[in-house]
């Protein structure tokens, strides 16, 4: 058996402080990732890790060849520190309780005694904390001490546990652990230091959960797609209404992802954007959706790696602030109304038909080959979105001047279905291309006589710019 | 015995000094604008890519595809990536893009009117390594803020364009390269080019340009000739003069057009 404890701290806990060593304590619990996020890491270097009092106890008798001998095993746990701002202190024993008891007297820069186990003082054993003064009194300063006490006197006075810690120490006894185990969906509940009332609160605690949650996502291999970031609300009733007892927000990515850095803006636009009902005492984070990570690949070739984000990222950080709607891209229709040549959805929405992905390229260079001859290029770069109907002077229509039509009239007929959004009439329209005095080349078209069943006045409307 | 480091040094920089009186190299990547008259006055003979080019324009929407729609479909051919409109003034035509070189699928707008969120979407835009180029209308911007988007434009070697009223041509402004472009007065199918600032010397005439596309200008020929022949045929013109627009008008072939019988190559004879 051979043990090792790890245990992180922050830098600035170490000077000593009025606050006292256990402020500090809760502090660096507040600031590090949750406990069992710590174990998840460990997990990856051997299946026996579990928790003891304030130590990461790993057990690594079994596969420290595989990473090459104890000293490279350390070397490795100290290089790839899941909390890089907090310092990790790591100590190795022959068992449990003498890797801790190492790490006691490490972090509190004492030296080790020669003779270990019996050298090692009584203060780094937990199950001697509650006898330390009468202890003292005997003359017992340290391990040894002790366990040279008669063994039937030593129970009856301290009860069993003492004498079962220090038969665990010399390893006369087996030792039994909890285990740390990685779930299968992540799920964590976290309390807040105090009641958050504002959504940018949140963010705070929300961060350690995220981070929990690329531990799990490295252990696991899997890349988050979509996270539920759920809080539970303090009051039952507020204001006289009735309360659900959560809230919750989603947050969703195109891309499975392993950086919380994105993941941590997407968060954070949505709770700026997001009242919180009343006060909230406990955040929880899980996984909606995740994918099998394969890893991002990189180019040899300096021109091939750009630096910057990429595009789903810039959409979604676009859209999350913005508006989904705010955020388009068209895709061509088949329709010959010129408002209806081409559908405006949101950036966000996947396109429909994925099967057409892979004939995209080919059917690009097609039509990119038919660009020049296409009588497309005669249409306006610019379009209305809706028809403006125009001022007539007498027989001419007017646009910031009267019009003078030059070429036309280019004749459209369809819509004869009639659906209900075009109020059930087909469209006819006359097309032409008009000068305007002062807007330059203008489309306009006319709604022809036949289409509207009451003979009132031609209406003229605007359409495009070619400006 | 000299100053051999002055020397030396003045050697190796002799190559990196620019003259005022001679147009700039471009000390990095241009795109061709696909007007020769108008490569020909810009350093480096094309569109800066990294650096900001401002266009000021009476009205938002005029010139700017003419203008800029050969460079942007280049970008999108060499990068992939779409074009990035931020708050344009209207939609923009898919199709009538589509013909010209750019295709309907690199498109994305973002329809914003707060200008802080047009500025920071701009910036986010820049900041993405898949997007070929940003074109933004930004009527309201101060220099700060444009200086921090030409800032974003260098670090990610990005075409960007920004969209401008006429009326800020007097005022400062980082970017390296200032147009200011509106329509001829005594022609109006060509539009007038006021290069503002550029590194080289200042221009004394404006760069002319067609102001539209090839086929449009030989459409609009066609259908002068038709109603000029109409009025000849009434009476009402010399002949003389008909002739005269019959020989200026040759290059006007409508049936060369192979592309397709659609209603619009018939237009003409019906005009």
């Amino acid at each position: 058996m051979h043990w090792i404890a790890l245990q992180w701290s922050l830098e600035a806990a170490t000077p000593t402080t009025p606050a006292g060593p256990d402020a500090h304590r809760a502090a660096d619990a507040a600031a590090l990732p949750t406990p069992e996020a710590l174990g998840w890491w460990a997990l990856q270097y051997t299946p026996h890790v579990a928790w003891q009092d304030e130590a990461l106890m790993l057990e690594v008798s079994a596969c420290e060849r595989l990473w090459g001998g104890r000293t490279q095993l350390m070397r490795q746990l100290l290089a790839y520190n899941p909390v890089p701002d907090a310092r990790m202190l790591g100590a190795q024993g022959a068992t449990s309780l003498i890797a801790l008891a190492r790490l006691r007297l490490f972090a509190r820069e004492e030296r080790r005694p020669t003779e270990i186990p019996a050298g090692l003082p009584l203060d780094t054993l937990t199950a001697a904390h509650g006898h330390l003064d009468l202890l003292a009194r005997l003359g017992c300063r340290t391990w040894g001490d002790v366990a040279a006490l008669p063994r039937g006197g030593l129970t009856r006075r301290f009860g069993a546990e003492l004498r079962v810690a220090l038969d665990a120490a010399w390893g006369l006894r087996p030792e039994s652990h909890a285990w740390l185990t990685l779930p299968d969906v992540f799920e964590q509940k976290l309390e807040l230091p105090a009641l958050a009332e504002t959504g940018p609160e949140l963010m705070w605690s929300g961060n350690r959960l995220l981070s929990a949650l690329q531990i799990w996502l490295r252990a696991r291999q899997r890349g988050a797609r979509a996270l539920e970031l759920q809080w539970t609300l303090d009051l039952k009733r507020f204001n006289g209404v009735n309360l659900p007892p959560h809230q919750q927000v989603t947050v969703r990515t195109a891309e499975p992802t392993q950086d919380m850095a994105h993941l941590r803006r997407l968060l954070s636009e949505k709770l700026a954007v997001t009242t919180l009902a009343a006060p909230v005492s406990w955040l929880k984070l899980r996984t909606l959706e995740t994918d099998p990570w394969a890893g991002a690949s990189t180019s040899f070739l300096p021109e091939d790696n750009r630096k910057g984000d990429k595009l789903h990222e810039m959409v979604e950080r676009l859209s999350v602030r913005l508006g989904a709607q705010q955020v388009v891209v068209p895709s061509a229709q088949a329709d010959h109304r010129p408002e209806r040549k081409q559908a405006w959805r949101p950036a966000l929405q996947k396109e429909k038909s994925l099967d057409n992905a892979s004939k995209a390229p080919e059917k690009a260079r097609k039509e990119s080959q038919a660009a020049a001859s296409q009588p497309d290029a005669l249409y306006p770069p610019w379009l209305l979105p809706e028809p403006l109907l125009l001022e007539m002077d007498g027989e001419r229509p007017c646009y910031r001047g009267p019009l003078s039509r030059l070429i036309g009239p280019q004749r459209v007929e369809t819509g004869w279905w009639g659906g209900k959004e075009e109020g059930g009439q087909p469209a006819m329209r006359d097309y032409y291309v008009a000068q305007s005095p002062e807007a330059g080349l203008v489309w306009i078209f006319r709604e022809r006589h036949s289409a509207r069943f009451s003979a009132g006045e031609v209406r003229w409307y605007l359409q495009g710019f070619y400006a | 015995m000299g100053l051999p480091f002055l020397d030396s040094f003045s050697a190796t920089a002799g190559r990196g000094v620019w003259h005022a009186d001679e147009l700039g190299l471009a000390d990095a990547q241009v795109v061709a604008t696909g007007h020769a008259a108008l490569d020909a006055e810009l350093p480096g003979g094309g569109w800066p890519v990294g650096a900001m080019t401002e266009l000021l324009q009476a009205a938002p929407e005029a010139h700017v595809w003419q203008l800029l729609l050969p460079a942007l479909a280049q970008a999108v051919q060499a990068r992939g990536g779409p074009v990035v409109l931020i708050g344009p003034p209207y939609e923009p035509c898919g199709a009538s893009l589509a013909a010209r070189g750019l295709p309907v699928e690199s498109l994305m707008c973002v329809k914003s009117e707060a200008a802080a969120a047009r500025l920071w979407a701009c910036e986010q835009a820049l900041r993405c390594a898949d997007v070929a180029a940003v074109v933004a209308w930004l009527p309201q911007a101060r220099v700060g803020e444009l200086r921090r988007l030409q800032l974003a434009a260098a670090q990610h070697e990005l075409l960007l364009f920004v969209c401008r009223p006429e009326s800020v041509a007097l005022s400062a402004s980082p970017a390296r390269l200032r147009i200011s472009a509106s329509r001829c007065g005594a022609d109006a199918s060509q539009i007038e080019l006021h290069i503002l600032k550029r590194r080289g010397p200042p221009l004394a005439a404006p760069v002319m340009l067609p102001a539209r596309n090839e086929r449009m200008a030989a459409l609009l020929a066609a259908a002068r000739l038709r109603r000029k022949l109409r009025l000849q045929q009434q009476g009402t013109v010399a002949a003389g003069d008909a002739a005269s627009s019959a020989r200026s008008a040759t290059v006007v072939r409508i049936d060369a057009w192979k592309g397709g019988q659609d209603a619009l190559d018939r237009l003409a004879v019906v005009a």
